[in-house]
């Protein structure tokens, strides 16, 4: 570097992972980035203090990296396969669009956007967590101009998130995600939520200060996270068997403390704890106002729950008269029958789960889960408040939290609702100090919470249910997996397609089930920062589907194994190189509680590299030349680029019969987001965002919680009991049994309207027999866990990530207990295969001491085969091994990141 | 006077590598080189396992071991503190490897890239240092920034521009960076308040990175 | 990455920036200095000698050569002279001066004397030698302190070793005393390195270092110490037409052990410190706990 190189500094943002973005600078030196470093000025508006995740500092390699695909390329070999040559050639970005545009003015022409199956001719998929949004630019005007897009092809949904927790989470309490109020807790029970590995900056941040100030954190979970590490205590349990503990820790709280320790105000006035259940399990109801009764203790008598002044019982029978409403409006009479509130059912569903009866299931010592369960309840501080912008509120500083593997899949639902109401029973649901929802994506508006709270029936609040009455219900799929029909907690908002099922658009290539259509491939197939073939379960099975693929666009980073099976590839300038403006700040998954809020922007650093194009020009150009450009224009003045052009004294609506270039687009959006932060004072547009980097106003704190807003609305906690679960279960079994079908019969099991204990592990072990194994040939767990080097990022053909990666344990291999090792005669570094009834995979031997002695642990997602760098790791990942089974595959339809295997030398 | 040092909270340490590609960018190392990384440590057997994640680099001791083995003067203890290697005039004897018990040195013998040797990125090629092939390097508390940052009149430590680039970047506020010799410092007034060791004390180098691991009573 | 020094994690691990050819240094500098010392004291005998002062220096050259060979920045060795105040390496270079200057002027004027005193010289060069490992504070097989004691005495008997092969291939060149002196100083180096196996078994130095050095140790006892003393003490008994035969054999059998000795110490022994903890920090609420030293009993 000469004394004369020219050096600035370039704010951007870092969005590679669903727990940012980050704020960050990037250093050029004579038009080349070279460093990346936190945006110092942004410390003080940012909840880790503006700091910058490991990630964003592969950014530079990733601009730089010389694999990358920089001119469009053309597929020459049309025969698709793993072990064949795709011969990729250089084209020109006129003849890749325009052969794009035939294929999607051919459907246009035709004019169905719907197959003769009924499925949607274009399909898309996109990255884990929503991460692509943030590097999509305009991209989603130009597919909300298209209008129908299958967004079923999960690329790791299900199996990869907190399903179970996205979807009751948003039911129960607006919570698309749940974390603790961590700057205000004391005590935190984590279910392998592996915070310190995912949670990002603010998520690593937080917990470093919580505990600094001492907090409590009990990490359960089969292996020795780097959470478990930086917990105070791990406690090791059996995989799968969560439900257990909880369920256990609620039997201590409800059977063996003292009634008066519970917050009963909350469960009386806050939750449905009160509302009667009558004998067929549906609540009791005013015949008139068909509003849920609770029994007064003050009138001795049943009222309609809202009655003002009334003080409900918790426990007891009673006996009263009135409804009793269930699925498709069947209807029950009771006069004078004996009904109970909720809670007593609860209190009864319960006793069972001892923590004895716990020990022999999760094998932790009930002594240990009796002694978390009265922690907890101690930390409580049950009647205490505090005040938050003004406002008292009540102050509970406990929480638990949930992992990838708990969340979803079979005992997801026992789980997410254990947990749910175990906040409840001390009143430390969405307020200070406790268990809160971070945002909403199946609830509007994404990005302020709060609003989504409506007023719904009995009291709770309002929830988009797929339909499942006979005359609304979806009798055949709109998309390809079937979310509408099969999942009604799926919704019906733009992230819903993919918080389906989405392995069954995989699976039903092959073999669609009975009163499934027959299964269609869609014309065109956008892929974009997404890779499926690695990241999903059973990833040759996905591979192979993807073979017979008619017309695959991948906007390409590098070759890999999923654009292996491409016919063309457009490479999209990254990261440090095209523009974008997104909103910041609020409260967001995962831990990103913010006191500031508004907008950050993304700019090219340095130039772009090669033939590479910002996304928005691509979106631009496909728009016009399918005729689209008007419907795509008005999109982004709806807000297609994240926010809408016009408010009350502001417009910067583009002009929707022209075609507007990357930095028009953008300065429109830069000048309506400074119009909505100010309230309409001040319009600057590209160029400020483009020297500061960012603009916020502040956000009350006060917003970071529902429970006030719940109090205003006069709504409530749909909290023990789930008879709006119940019913829509009995409902959606009636309509799929209407229509002769039966293989969705297990996942209806789950609709209960207060979960019982099933052996869930046990499910994976009559998998193996299913497949035709023995269990005893197949005596490990395989679990994986949360790399925070790579998760989301996309990032592993960036040499640096790798290099700083290894220094983590399990980036090399596989991770084994090492006196089961001992016992095997695996020594460090020894070659071993794992295998399930699948196939098996082999790697390195990290020989542990903090993982169960029948636990095996592969971290991240690896086993490339493509992608350059990556392809040379020789580091083996579950994915291969987990298979996709509808067995396994629970109500919300996602699976779980465990499989059974067996493990053994390779001698060589 | 002044004397650099730094203080690694152990209990806020998650591993994460950040500190570790903070410098490497902040100083453009060859791949492989890491002049700061943070380990992932094991102690117990299960079920009573711990994990500890523990920074290291070069602890610029007191009694540095690299600076009296080395034959040709380039490596050399300033009077702040910090160990510098002067590398015109190093040799590339790697005696001072052998003196060091913390690992902290590294040779690169030929020109060594991300993406092969042959296939240097535009960015290393504009970051790349001919003069440090074939000799020792090392942290060197990014002395850069602390010498330019203090002509400027900031405070090391407080001021970013003059801190080492692992402290600006540590994300669990674990890392931290100042003046020993002023009982004002953010570094005195943590190792006052706090209890912490240094690795090795018993073989007398007399390390400056002091681990933070329990309150004081 | 090849060309890039490894770091292999945190128990401690083999050094790797010193090959064999720093192990040659010391094989040459030992060898070298301790024939010279040896055959100073033959000199007077046998006025021969140029022939001994030139093996000598050679062995020393040799091993010098390879560390030339070995550093990074080969043209400018010469800085390796700007630290004499602390640098046991400035000092051995320093020495090897007068060593060279003196070995020369012996061998050229045939000198016993001034044999006798690059003899001297080239004690000093061994001791620098020694003292370089001792510096090595971050290899704990090298910082222990019998490896000054332990070097001088090996080399001693390597250039013993090396002078009674070669004078006992030329008749009537073998002094009376030089088997003597060879069982004694293979008696000392034995005793200085067990004391040195032993004191780095208690704890001054990682498992896998005191495992290389056991590993090592029948053969060093065996090969490099018993069966050249008892193949000497039958020499001294018997017939002197075998003699001979038998003392090339030990000779170079000592002479080999104390090569493997030092190949050991350098290459299989040389454990880095590695990394420890005193404490594992308390984690919020949590409590602390006792260190550990991964890699050390």
């Amino acid at each position: 570097m000469t004394a004369a190189a020219k050096v600035r500094k370039v704010p951007t943002y870092c969005y590679q992972c669903v727990a940012g973005p980050d704020l960050l600078t990037v250093k050029v030196v004579d038009g080349v980035a070279t460093e990346v470093e936190p945006n110092f000025e942004a410390a003080d508006i940012h909840p880790a203090a503006g700091k910058v995740c490991v990630k964003a500092f592969g950014l530079v390699q990733k601009t730089y990296n010389p694999n990358r695909v920089l001119t469009p390329m053309k597929r020459t070999n049309p025969r698709k396969g793993k072990d064949e040559d795709p011969g990729f050639v250089p084209i020109s970005w006129d003849e890749a669009l325009d052969t794009i545009a035939a294929k999607l003015n051919a459907i246009k022409a035709s004019g169905n956007v719907l197959d003769e199956s009924g499925f949607p001719r274009v399909a898309a998929s996109f990255g884990g967590g929503g991460t692509p949004q943030s590097y999509l630019g305009t991209f989603p005007a130009f597919l909300a101009a298209w209008k129908v897009i299958d967004f079923s092809f999960g690329s790791g949904q299900g199996v990869k998130c907190y399903h179970s927790e996205h979807l009751y989470g948003e039911l129960w309490h607006r919570a698309f995600t749940v974390c603790p109020d961590t700057p205000h807790t004391k005590y935190v029970v984590s279910f392998g939520a592996n915070i310190e590995a995912s949670g990002g900056v603010c998520g690593v941040y937080r917990h470093a200060e919580a505990r600094a100030r001492g907090v409590t954190r009990i990490q359960v979970e089969p292996h020795l996270s780097v959470t478990a590490g930086c917990s105070a205590e791990w406690v090791p349990i059996k995989p799968k068997t969560d439900a257990a503990f909880l369920f256990a820790m609620m039997n201590v709280m409800l059977h063996e403390r003292p009634r008066q320790d519970l917050d009963l105000n909350f469960l009386k006035h806050h939750t449905a704890s009160g509302y009667l259940v009558a004998p067929n399990g549906f609540y009791l109801r005013d015949p008139e106002s068909r509003k849920p009764l609770v029994w007064d203790t003050i009138r001795g008598a049943a009222v309609p729950f809202d009655m003002p002044g009334i003080e409900p019982a918790l426990e007891g029978a009673f006996v009263a008269s009135g409804i009793e409403v269930g699925a498709d409006d069947d209807a029950w009479e009771h006069t004078s029958t004996t009904v109970s509130p909720g809670f007593a059912q609860f209190l009864d569903h319960l006793r069972p789960y001892t923590p004895e009866w716990a020990e022999s299931v999760c094998e932790v010592p009930a002594t240990t889960i009796r002694r978390i369960a009265n922690d907890y309840l101690d930390h409580a501080e049950v009647g205490a408040t505090v005040e938050v912008d003004g406002r008292v509120l009540p102050y509970r500083p406990v929480a638990i939290t949930l992992g990838k593997t708990v969340s979803n899949g079979w005992g997801g639902y026992e789980c997410c609702w254990a947990r749910t109401m175990i906040a409840c029973l001390v009143g430390g649901l969405e307020v200070p100090g406790g268990t809160l929802g971070t945002t909403v994506r199946l609830n509007r508006s994404g990005f302020a919470r709060l609003s989504s709270v409506r007023p719904g029936a009995d009291g709770f609040m309002d929830y988009p249910m797929n339909a499942t009455d006979a005359e609304h219900w979806k009798s055949s799929p709109t998309t390809r997996n079937g979310y509408r029909m099969l999942v009604p907690l799926a919704a019906n908002t733009a992230w819903s397609q993919a918080l389906g099922p989405t392995h069954l658009a995989w699976m039903f290539v092959k073999n669609p089930p009975k009163g499934w259509p027959q299964h269609s491939l869609p014309d065109v197939w956008f892929i974009y920062r997404t890779n499926p073939a690695i990241s999903f379960w059973d990833t040759p099975q996905v591979s192979d589907a993807m073979t017979k693929f008619p017309f695959v666009v991948a906007f390409a980073y590098t070759h890999d194994e999923t654009n292996h099976m491409a016919d063309i590839l457009l490479p999209d300038a990254t990261d440090l190189e095209s523009t974008q403006l997104i909103r910041v700040g609020g409260t967001k998954f995962i831990e990103q509680f913010w006191d500031y809020h508004g907008f950050a922007l993304r700019q090219p650093v340095a130039g772009v590299r090669g033939d590479a194009r910002d996304f928005s020009w691509i979106a631009t150009e496909l728009a016009e030349r399918t005729g689209l450009l008007e419907p795509y224009n008005a999109a982004i003045n709806r807000g297609g680029a994240g926010i809408p052009l016009n408010g009350e004294g502001w417009d910067f609506r583009l002009d929707e019969t022209a075609k507007h270039s990357v930095e028009d687009v953008w300065d429109a959006v830069c000048r309506a987001a400074s119009a909505e932060i100010t309230e309409g004072e001040s319009t600057e547009g590209l160029d400020w965002y483009k020297e500061h980097g960012y603009r916020v106003a502040p956000f009350p704190r006060l917003e970071w919680y529902l429970f006030p807003r719940l109090v205003d609305s006069g709504l409530r906690f749909e909290m023990p009991y789930q008879e709006r679960l119940w019913r829509i279960g009995v409902e959606l079994g009636r309509r799929l049994h209407e229509r002769d079908i039966h293989w969705w019969d297990n996942q209806l099991s789950e609709y209960q309207a207060m979960p019982k204990w099933k052996d869930f592990p046990g499910l994976w072990e009559k998998a193996v027999v299913k497949a035709g194994g023995k269990t005893e040939d197949f005596p490990f767990w395989l679990l994986t866990a949360r790399s925070m080097q790579y998760a989301w990022g996309g990032n592993v053909g960036v040499q640096m990530i790798r290099e700083v990666a290894e220094n983590v344990a399990g980036h090399r291999g596989v991770i084994i207990n090492a006196a089961t090792a001992e016992k095997l005669g695996i020594e460090e570094g020894d070659l071993v295969e794992v295998g399930s009834t699948l196939r098996s995979v082999s790697g390195k031997a990290v020989l542990r001491h903090g993982i169960r002695p029948d636990t095996l642990l592969m971290i991240g997602q690896f086993g490339h085969w493509a992608t350059p760098l990556a392809k040379n790791f020789d580091t083996p990942s579950m994915n291969s091994l987990t298979p996709m089974d509808l067995d396994l595959t629970d109500a919300t339809g996602s699976g779980a990141d465990v499989v059974r295997v067996f493990l053994r030398k390779v001698r060589r | 006077m002044t004397k650099w040092a730094m203080v690694a909270d152990l209990r806020r340490c998650v591993g994460c590598q950040t500190c570790t590609a903070a410098c490497k960018h902040a100083n453009a190392t060859a791949p492989g080189v890491q002049w700061r990384r943070v380990l992932d440590m094991e102690i117990g057997q299960f079920p009573d396992v711990r994990r500890v994640f523990v920074p290291v680099g070069c602890m610029h001791c007191d009694d540095p071991p690299c600076v009296s083995v080395c034959p040709s003067t380039a490596t050399r203890k300033r009077e702040d503190g910090i160990v510098t290697i002067d590398y015109d005039i190093c040799i590339g004897c790697a005696y001072c490897f052998q003196a060091c018990p913390y690992q902290a040195r590294y040779k690169v013998s030929k020109p060594t890239f991300a993406y092969g040797d042959d296939n240097a990125t535009e960015n290393e090629r504009v970051r790349f240092k001919a003069e440090m092939m074939n000799v020792a390097q090392k942290c060197t508390f990014c002395v850069e920034r602390i010498d330019e940052g203090t002509a400027k009149g900031l405070t090391p430590g407080v001021d970013p521009e003059a801190t080492p680039a692992c402290v600006n970047s540590c994300i669990a506020g674990a890392l931290h960076f100042g003046d020993l010799d002023d009982p004002n410092s953010n570094v005195s007034r943590l190792l006052e308040e706090n209890e912490s060791f240094r690795m090795h004390e018993e073989l007398g180098t007399g390390p400056n990175i002091h681990y933070l691991w329990d309150k004081r009573s | 990455m090849s060309g890039v020094t490894q770091f292999e994690g945190v128990p401690p691990w083999l050094q790797r920036n010193w090959d064999i050819r720093a192990a040659g240094n010391f094989v040459g500098g030992g060898t070298g200095t301790g024939f010279l010392l040896v055959a100073s004291l033959a000199g007077f005998k046998l006025g021969l000698v140029w022939p001994l002062a030139l093996i000598g220096l050679a062995f020393v050259g040799a091993g010098l050569l390879c560390v030339w060979l070995e550093i990074g920045r080969p043209w400018r060795a010469l800085n390796v002279f700007f630290h004499p105040q602390t640098s046991w390496m400035t000092r051995e270079a320093m020495v090897s001066m007068p060593l060279f200057a003196i070995g020369l002027a012996a061998a050229w004027f045939n000198s016993p004397s001034l044999l006798l005193a690059a003899a001297v010289v080239g004690l000093g060069f061994l001791y620098c030698q020694g003292r370089i490992l001792k510096a090595s504070r971050g290899i704990p097989a090298w910082r222990e302190e019998t490896i000054v004691p332990l070097i001088m005495a090996t080399g001693i008997a390597e250039g013993a070793g090396l002078f009674l092969a070669l004078a006992s291939l030329m008749p009537g060149a073998l002094p009376a005393w030089a088997m003597p002196l060879f069982i004694l100083v293979l008696a000392a180096r034995f005793l200085l390195w067990r004391t040195y196996v032993a004191r780095l078994a208690r704890g001054g130095a990682p498992k896998k270092a005191s495992a290389a050095l056991r590993k090592a140790h029948p053969l060093i006892f065996w090969g490099g110490h018993v069966v050249p003393t008892v193949l000497l003490a039958l020499a001294l008994a018997l017939p002197p037409a075998v003699a001979p035969g038998l003392a090339v054999v030990a000779g170079l059998m000592g002479l080999a052990g104390g090569w493997y000795m030092k190949i050991v110490i350098i290459l299989r022994a040389a454990f880095n410190q590695g990394f420890a903890v005193s404490f594992a920090p308390t984690r919020g609420a949590g409590t602390p706990a006792g260190g550990a030293a991964p890699g050390w009993d």
